[in-house]
């Protein structure tokens, strides 16, 4: 017979488990309590110091079973920074502890290295003051954006600011070039998860690269052109499937290279959170341009975050204002928060599909869109940032800006469209010899 | 079409093999691809023509890919998940992307911290949807037959050409094996020659989760390695013996610290830190008594909650520190282990004599090898070193490989089982017994040994450990798991 422990005893032997406890950035986890005092009010807790040495941590509200147990992948949280049955709420629902600096955002620099979370269990139901209890029982987890064996390589040739993952094996694989947004920097995460999952994906610096430090002007299409050769070429890289994925202003990118390109020839594309709303004539000088014009738009909240979802609605009627769409003839899946304040995804996304429905091409698109997800739809797990401390490259000024989304809905939302962007990645990159139809059953 | 197909390819599209990064690749590889046929290709332009065809495809017989492979698809997906994991976590590995019905092998391999190469393989047809997974299909040959979602490790032997008598033994726990397991194109034995790699992952195998300290002993004489697992604790401890292999092995104890378990290894013979003559034991009852007691007065071990386990000698001394030097453990766990001591004792602390200055109940099969089956006998035990059993006071497991070589684990069982009831403590008995299991019950996925090098002075000996590979395996890990759970019932609550 089990014996019957006093709270006020000393804890005997609470067992926390994680597993698995080194996991990819987008594996789920199990966290597992067992052995407490049954019945008992339980919190949960889970604290990470990211790079730039800030303190992150989430928390939530549990009761043991008969058992002693409480099994996060099947209990219901009841209060914490999040509620309800969410095996890897832990993650994504962590937050700036309070005293923070406003307006963080949590973004991994070196993938080599994997995110330490430390997972604790604490008596009762706590909301704050984990540092000055001694918990019950405490784990450590890693999160890792590199599988082993995946290589990371600096990629500095043909005036590019890149680094490409290369999936482990002999390959050929398909290739993808990974664009990020209006913030400028290489940002290497995404490629990194992408290459774990069999892609030779390539980050590009398309904003802040060499090119631009030195000179002060914006590349030219021929710099993703040079990228896309440069992937063409590689001895393991398979020149007949190459994607493209960009998110917020790499939308942009995506978009008219996939219709326009003569040298880029895109087996699919990916569009995270942008429009197709840009002057066709030019580029990305052009394009940027044509945002400063309507910077008019610019709202701000109460607390003075910036809203640029505006500067680009309407959506015009003028045709050399978009990316003809009815001209795609690739696969598309467009990813969408219909609470982006950043950009006005949802309205371009609903204007992309009216215009590839007349245009007879409707069936090349796959279009996800999420309600009360925001601007910045990322691989899942990781913490959503409804507003962050963003510096436009091009003003260099430092503003807060809104993004939008509500954390539970934006989470749900981002493992949602990872786990259909990688099913659509890889069923145009690996599956079939014919350029492929749209998936009947995501 | 061919033509077609050919105009825009390069040589690196068609011939990746040939183009290996490393030179370890090209070793792996064995593609046949000899100086002449490079010679070949870096001389040839290649243009549309069915001439260049003709000659490519001979070129392809010589790096013996299959058939269906082209520049025009990519190559099959080939996953693990997860990919970081402990020993004793199962893997999940799946091949995609495949034509239908097609026939491949995954053959896996990784080098022991000593640097030998061990290896495994098995041979899948991928179904309809070009699919297969080691968690759901059966593999039809190679190194396992049938449904073994962890065949690959536990089937594991070392690479032809290696050293002999290998056993395969973690020493830095503080790093991971790194398997790398790669698809082959058809039903081939990847030491046979010919093979094309069509894909390929790397998996990581840890006996440390994240978090455990790895503390060094060296102590009031006692001479060993600690585990601590994360958190303020305080933890159950488990006091962990290995047998006459002598040394330290830590791998058992960082498992068993991933579990919550603060653990230490200890050295109790065949270490250079230890005192006196290294063909003996000379440490007696207070070292393993000290030993005990520095887990119990570890600040974040809970004192009544320490148990031992032991495999083979270690299991008599799990014995005899439970009924002879006055600690109190909480819980036993014995492996094919004799009862008394295999040499006779040269104190009543338990020192012992010289080792192999008592062979009379060495017996040898026909290759030379050693058997040390009958030196544990109960009759061939030296009387006074037999454990008193009446004066056991916990629960006990004692888990017998019924192909056990090296240890008569079963009439030891028996004579335990039967002196325990004498003394009306049958209740404190628990017995598992795994046909086909040999000497070495380890952590569970990791080969087994059937024999190994023994000694390699005055003359080189292999010894018999037992057991055959698939019963072995699924008895490490059915054991594995019932320690655990038998742990957890008596340390945990």
């Amino acid at each position: 017979m089990p014996q019957q422990l006093k709270m006020e005893e000393k804890p005997c032997c609470v067992a926390l488990s994680v597993q698995p406890s080194r996991g990819l950035v987008d594996e789920k986890f199990v966290v597992l309590v067992q052995n407490t005092v049954p019945s008992c009010p339980l919190t949960i807790h889970a604290s990470h110091q990211c790079e730039d040495g800030h303190s992150w941590h989430a928390f939530a509200h549990y009761t043991s079973d008969a058992s002693g147990v409480i099994n996060v992948s099947e209990d219901c949280s009841v209060g914490g920074t999040y509620s309800g049955v969410e095996a890897m709420g832990l993650l994504w629902s962590l937050k700036p502890v309070p005293g923070s600096k406003p307006g963080l955002r949590m973004r991994k620099k070196n993938v080599q290295a994997p995110m330490v979370i430390t997972i604790s269990v604490y008596k009762g139901h706590l909301t704050e003051g984990f540092g000055d209890q001694v918990p019950l029982a405490g784990t450590e987890v890693e999160r890792w954006y590199m599988a082993p064996g995946v290589r990371r390589i600096a990629v500095t040739e043909d005036g590019l600011t890149a680094t490409l993952f290369l999936p482990s094996g002999p390959g050929p694989f398909p290739g993808l070039l990974d664009l990020w947004g209006g913030g400028g920097q290489l940002v290497e995460y995404r490629a990194a998860l992408l290459a774990s999952h069999g892609i030779a994906a390539m980050a590009l610096d398309y904003l802040t690269c060499k090119y631009t430090m030195e000179t002060g002007k914006m590349v030219e299409q021929d710099y993703f052109e040079a990228a896309y050769t440069f992937l063409q070429k590689h001895p393991k890289v398979l020149s007949s499937r190459i994607a493209m994925l960009g998110l917020s202003l790499g939308t942009s990118i995506t978009l008219k290279t996939a219709v326009y390109s003569e040298v880029m020839k895109l087996r699919c594309a990916v569009s995270i959170s942008g429009s197709h709303v840009q002057p066709l004539d030019g580029f990305l000088k052009e394009t940027l341009g044509y945002f400063n014009e309507n910077s008019g738009k610019t709202c701000f909240t109460e607390d003075n975050e910036a809203i640029w979802r505006n500067l680009l609605l309407p959506i015009p009627t003028d045709p050399s204002l978009k990316v003809d769409v009815g001209k795609l003839q690739c696969p598309l899946m467009l990813i969408v928060g219909e609470d982006d304040q950043n950009w006005c995804a949802y309205e371009s996304a609903m204007d992309i599909k009216e215009m590839m429905e007349r245009a007879g091409n409707s069936h090349l698109l796959t279009l996800l869109s999420y309600p009360n997800a925001g601007h910045l739809i990322e691989p899942p797990y990781t913490p959503h940032a409804r507003s962050s401390l963003f510096r436009d490259v091009k003003s260099r000024q430092m503003l807060m800006a809104l993004w939008g989304g509500q954390t539970l809905e934006h989470s749900r939302a981002q493992e949602d469209a990872w786990r259909k962007l990688l099913v659509f990645l890889r069923k145009n990159l690996y599956g079939g010899v014919k350029s492929t139809s749209p998936l009947s059953n995501l | 079409m061919v033509t077609d197909a050919l105009s825009n390819i390069s040589l690196f599209d068609l011939f990746p093999l040939l183009f290996a990064e490393r030179a370890t690749d090209a070793v792996m590889f064995r593609a046949h691809a000899s100086v002449k046929a490079m010679g070949q290709l870096t001389d040839m332009k290649i243009k549309p023509g069915c001439s260049v065809y003709r000659k490519l495809a001979g070129l392809q017989r010589l790096t013996g890919k299959v058939p269906w492979i082209s520049s025009t698809r990519p190559a099959p997906l080939l996953t693990a998940a997860p990919v970081r994991a402990l020993v004793d976590e199962q893997i999940s590995i799946r091949g995609r992307f495949l034509p239908p019905r097609c026939p491949v092998t995954v053959w896996a391999r990784m080098h022991s911290d000593e640097g030998d190469l061990w290896e495994s393989f098995a041979h899948y047809n991928s179904n309809e949807s070009g699919a297969f997974s080691l968690t759901g299909d059966p593999s039809v040959g190679g190194s396992y037959l049938g449904c073994e979602p962890m065949g690959l490790f536990w089937s594991m032997q070392p690479a032809p050409g290696g050293r002999e008598g290998l056993r395969l033994r973690k020493k830095n726990v503080e790093t991971p094996y790194l398997v790398h397991i790669s698809l082959l194109g058809g039903h081939v034995s990847p030491s046979g020659g010919q093979i094309s790699e069509l894909a390929a992952v790397t998996a990581e195998r840890w006996y440390m989760a994240p978090g455990v300290k790895r503390i060094a002993i060296h102590q009031n004489g006692i001479v060993g390695t600690m585990f601590v697992p994360p958190g303020p604790g305080p933890f159950p401890a488990m006091l962990d013996l290995w047998g006459m292999g002598g040394g330290l092995q830590e791998y058992r104890s960082s498992l068993l610290a991933s579990k919550g378990y603060v653990s230490l290894s200890l050295a109790y013979f065949g270490h250079k830190d230890l005192p006196g003559p290294p063909d003996r034991i000379n440490v007696g009852d207070l070292y393993f008594k000290a030993a005990f007691r520095l887990l119990q007065d570890h600040p974040q071990v809970v004192s009544d909650r320490i148990g031992i386990i032991g495999l083979s000698f270690g299991c008599y001394l799990t014995l005899r520190i439970a009924t002879r030097t006055g600690v109190k453990p909480s819980c036993l766990v014995c492996i094919n282990g004799p009862m008394g001591s295999t040499v006779p004792l040269t104190d009543s602390d338990g020192r012992t004599d010289q080792f192999d200055s008592f062979q009379q109940y060495w017996t040898f099969d026909d290759e030379g090898r050693v058997i040390f089956k009958d030196v544990s006998l109960p009759a061939n035990l030296p009387p006074d070193s037999f454990v008193k059993l009446e004066k056991l006071d916990c629960p006990l497991m004692y888990i017998v490989g019924e192909d056990d070589l090296s240890a008569s684990s079963t009439e030891n069982a028996d004579l335990i089982e039967e002196n325990l009831r004498t003394a009306g403590k049958s209740h404190l008995f628990t017995r598992l017994s795994y046909p086909g299991a040999g000497h070495l019950i380890e952590p569970p996925y990791s080969p087994n040994a059937r024999s190994s090098m023994w000694s390699v002075k005055p003359k080189k000996l292999i010894t018999m450990w037992g057991g055959h590979p698939a019963p072995h395996a699924a008895a490490q890990e059915d054991a594995w798991k019932k320690i655990l759970d038998y742990l957890e019932k008596h340390l945990r609550s």
